[in-house]
C-alpha cells in the first residue's frame, strides 16, 4: 500500500464520525472602517497619509524620500507605471527589482481595516516579491477599497479567481527573535508608509 | 547538542543553575504572556471568548474529515501545477523532500522556520547528502550557527542574550571586519538581513513550513514578521512546503477566525507582518513566484492519535501560548525537554509522536495548575491529556520506584488520619526548625530548587488542627 493510500484508510479507519458543525461567524462589526484602519496600521509602525487624488502621489513620494535623505529614486513594477510620474520631475524612476536599501512604489487593490492590513495579489506586472526585498515600501491604496475584515477580501479576490500568490501586509518586516525586543526591517522593508487616496 | 527525552530530569535540573537561561526566561513573562493579555483585551475578552470557541469547532471539523478535507486539498494543487506527497514517517519525509531536490538539481535551499522540519531532522540528513541548508528565520539561523536545536516554538532563540548572539556572528561571519560594533539588537538585526540576503539571491530551492492548508482553495497559509518566509517562497526556482497533515482547514475563511486566535495568543499581535497564502507554481502571465511548487505532509504518528483520548492535542495550531504561560517551561526552558516540541503542548503531543517508552517523562512535567488550557486558543486540555499519557506511563511500568515508594508511603498516611495528623505535625515542626527569618530556605537533596527561590516557614500549626478548632 502506498504512504497516501495508508495514512488515508488509517485515517478512515480512527477518526471520531462526531460529525460536529461550525457555527457561522461573523467578526465584530466595526464602527469606522477608515479611522480603523489608519490607527491599527500606525500600531503596526506605518507611516500614513491622505492624499487627495492619484495626482499627489509621485511629489509625495519624492518628499517622503527627501524627508528620510534617501537618493530621490524610486523602484516602479509595471502595473504603477501609469500614476502621473511627470508630476514629480525630479524623481528617477527604475524598473528593475528593487535592493534591501532601495524605495520601492507599490499598489494595494485592497486594505483590511481590522488590522490595518494591505493587501496584494501576484498577478502580471506586480511581482509578490517586491514586497519583501525593497528597504522602504511605498504603498497606495484607494479609501473606498479599505474592506472591514479579511473575509471581505477574501470575497472579493475568490469572485475574481485567486492568484497563486496573496500577500497580506501589516507594517513593515520585524523580528522580536533577540531578547524579544521589537526590531524593525528584519528581512523585509525596514519602513512602510500608506498613502490613501480619497478620490 | 544532542536531544535526548529520556534525559528530562538530569536535564532540567542542570537548566535550573543556568543563570544566563534565568535571564532570557524572565523574559516570557514581561513580553509574551502580558502581550498577549492586551491583544485580548483589545479584542473584548467576551468576543476572544466566542473566537476560541469558534476555533475548536474549526479545528474539529477538519479532525472529523480530515480524509476528505486532505483530498480536497491535493486535488486543488494538483489542479494549480502543483504536487502533494505523503510521507508515514521522518524517515519518509526527509527522503521526499531529497528527491524533490535531487529532480530540480538544487544543490543549495534556504529555510523558513518549520517545526516540522525539526520534528525530522531535515537539516543534518540534507548535510549528510551534500546539500547545504541555510536557516533565514534570524532565531533559527542563530541556533543553527550555533549547533542548537530552537528552544521555543516561535521564538527559537529565546534562551539567548544579545551577548550571546554578537559572540556566534562574530565567529560565523569572518569575512567581515573584526572591529566592527554588534553592541546593539538593531547591529545584529542589520548584519544577518545583509549577509542572508546573498543567500536568497543565490539558493536553488526553498523550503517553509506552514500554519494552515486549505482544502477548497488548495492553499498554504504562511504567517510570519520577517519577510524571510516570503523570500523563501519567492526567490528560488523551487519551493518546497514541509507541514504536519493535521494543518488543513476547510477553507480560507476557516483559516480567517484561526489567524485572529493564532497572532494574538504567540505574539500578542493584532495580525503578524506578513500573512500569505500560497497556490502552486507562478500562475500564467505572474511576475515571480517558483516554477516547481511541492507539498509534503507528514504523518509520523499523528494519525495514530485520532480516535484517541490524546486526539484533542491534534487541533494545536502552534501558537506557544502554553508555553509562555507555564511554570515548569519558565523554570528550566526549553532545550531540556529534548524534543522539537516542548512546553505542555510537547508534554500532550510527544507521548502520541515518540512513544510513551521515549517520552514518559514529560507529561509528569506539570503543576496541573491549569494555565495552559486557559490560555490555548482552541481550548486543548492539555492537562487531562497529560494525565492520559501518566496512566499510560504507570500502566507501561515506567514510573520511577521512588516516586511509586513515596506515593505508596503517602497513601498509606493519607488513609490513617491519626498517623497523617502526626506525621504532618513532625513535619512542619522540622520545617520551622530549618528555617531562619521565618523562610525555609535550604533542604536535604533540594539544592536547586533553592537556587531560585525559598518559602515560608510553618507557623506552628497544621491545617488539620486549626480546622478543628475553628469547629
Amino acid at each position: 500500500m502506498s504512504a497516501r493510500e495508508e495514512i488515508l484508510s488509517r485515517i478512515r479507519i480512527r477518526r471520531l464520525h462526531s460529525a460536529p458543525t461550525v457555527p457561522d461567524f461573523a467578526p465584530p462589526a466595526l464602527a469606522n472602517p477608515i479611522e480603523m484602519f489608519v490607527a491599527r496600521a500606525q500600531r503596526a509602525n506605518a507611516e500614513l497619509h491622505f492624499l487627495d487624488s492619484e495626482i499627489d502621489v509621485p511629489h509625495t513620494i519624492a518628499w517622503l524620500l527627501r524627508a528620510r535623505n534617501l537618493p530621490a529614486i524610486v523602484h516602479v513594477p509595471p502595473h504603477a507605471s501609469a500614476l502621473p510620474w511627470d508630476t514629480a520631475p525630479g524623481l528617477t524612476l527604475h524598473r528593475g527589482a528593487p535592493g534591501p536599501d532601495d524605495a520601492a512604489v507599490a499598489l494595494a487593490p485592497f486594505g483590511i481595516a481590522e488590522t490595518g492590513t494591505l493587501v496584494y495579489a501576484s498577478t502580471a506586472g506586480a511581482p509578490a516579491s517586491w514586497h519583501f526585498r525593497a528597504g522602504f515600501e511605498i504603498a497606495v491604496v484607494r479609501a473606498d477599497a479599505i474592506l472591514p475584515h479579511m473575509e471581505n477580501a477574501i470575497a472579493v479576490l475568490k469572485a475574481s479567481g485567486l492568484p497563486s500568490t496573496i500577500n497580506f501586509v501589516t507594517g513593515p518586516s520585524r523580528t522580536g527573535d533577540i531578547e524579544q525586543t521589537l526590531e524593525l526591517g528584519a528581512h523585509g522593508p525596514k519602513a512602510l508608509a500608506i498613502l490613501i487616496v480619497q478620490n | 547538542m544532542t536531544l535526548d527525552p529520556g534525559a528530562f530530569r538530569e536535564a532540567g535540573q542542570a537548566a535550573l543553575g543556568d543563570e544566563n537561561l534565568r535571564r532570557a526566561l524572565s523574559r516570557l513573562k514581561t513580553h509574551f504572556a502580558l502581550g498577549r493579555a492586551q491583544a485580548v483585551e483589545r479584542y473584548g475578552a467576551q468576543e476572544w471568548e466566542t473566537l476560541r470557541e469558534q476555533g475548536r469547532a474549526i479545528r474539529d471539523y477538519a479532525l472529523s474529515n480530515l480524509d476528505a478535507l486532505l483530498e480536497q486539498f491535493e486535488r486543488a494543487v494538483r489542479a494549480q501545477g502543483g504536487q502533494v506527497h505523503w510521507a508515514r514517517n521522518a524517515g519518509e519525509a526527509r527522503e521526499i523532500v531529497l528527491g524533490i531536490l535531487r529532480l530540480h538539481g538544487a544543490r543549495t535551499v534556504i529555510k523558513g522556520k518549520s517545526m516540522v522540519s525539526e520534528e525530522i531532522g531535515l537539516n543534518p540528513f540534507l548535510e549528510a547528502n551534500g546539500i547545504v541548508a541555510v536557516e533565514t528565520d534570524l532565531g533559527e539561523y542563530i541556533v543553527q550557527l550555533r549547533q542548537e536545536p530552537p528552544s521555543h516554538i516561535i521564538a527559537p532563540a529565546f534562551h539567548l542574550n544579545k551577548e550571546d548572539v554578537a559572540k556566534t556572528f562574530r565567529a560565523a561571519h569572518g569575512e567581515l571586519d573584526p572591529d566592527r560594533s554588534l553592541l546593539e539588537r538593531s547591529e545584529l538585526v542589520a548584519e544577518a538581513r545583509r549577509v542572508l540576503r546573498a543567500r536568497f539571491e543565490s539558493a536553488d530551492a526553498g523550503i517553509t513550513g506552514a500554519n494552515f492548508l486549505t482544502a477548497e482553495e488548495g492553499a498554504a497559509v504562511l504567517v510570519t514578521n520577517e519577510g524571510n518566509g516570503d523570500l523563501t517562497r519567492l526567490l528560488p526556482k523551487t519551493h518546497i512546503v514541509l507541514t504536519g497533515l493535521e494543518k488543513v482547514v476547510a477553507n480560507l475563511e476557516h483559516a480567517a477566525v484561526l489567524l485572529r486566535l493564532l497572532t494574538r495568543s504567540a505574539t500578542g499581535q493584532d495580525i503578524s507582518s506578513y500573512v500569505t497564502l500560497m497556490r502552486g507554481p507562478r500562475g500564467a502571465g505572474e511576475s515571480d513566484g517558483p516554477e516547481n511548487f511541492h507539498v509534503v505532509l507528514v504523518d509520523n504518528g499523528r494519525t495514530g492519535m485520532l480516535g484517541t483520548e490524546a486526539q484533542e492535542v491534534l487541533r494545536c495550531i502552534r501558537c506557544a501560548a502554553c508555553l509562555n504561560h507555564c511554570p515548569i517551561y519558565a523554570a528550566v526552558g526549553g532545550h531540556a525537554y529534548g524534543t522539537a516540541y516542548t512546553g505542555p503542548l510537547g508534554a500532550a503531543l510527544n507521548p502520541g509522536m515518540l512513544g510513551v517508552a521515549l517520552a514518559h517523562h514529560q507529561p509528569n512535567a506539570s503543576t496541573f495548575c491549569g494555565r495552559c488550557a486557559e490560555v490555548c486558543p482552541v481550548k486543548i486540555p492539555l492537562p487531562k491529556i497529560m494525565r492520559h499519557w501518566r496512566a499510560r506511563e504507570y500502566a507501561s511500568g515506567l514510573v520511577l520506584k521512588t516516586t511509586i515508594r513515596g506515593l505508596a508511603l503517602w497513601s498509606f498516611l493519607a488513609k490513617r488520619p491519626a498517623l497523617y495528623r502526626i506525621a504532618s505535625a513532625i513535619a512542619a515542626g522540622g520545617l520551622k526548625r530549618m528555617s531562619r527569618n521565618g523562610r525555609v530556605r535550604a533542604l536535604p537533596m533540594m539544592r536547586n530548587w533553592f537556587l531560585v527561590r525559598d518559602f515560608p516557614a510553618p507557623q506552628g500549626r497544621t491545617f488539620q488542627s486549626l480546622w478543628a478548632n475553628r469547629k
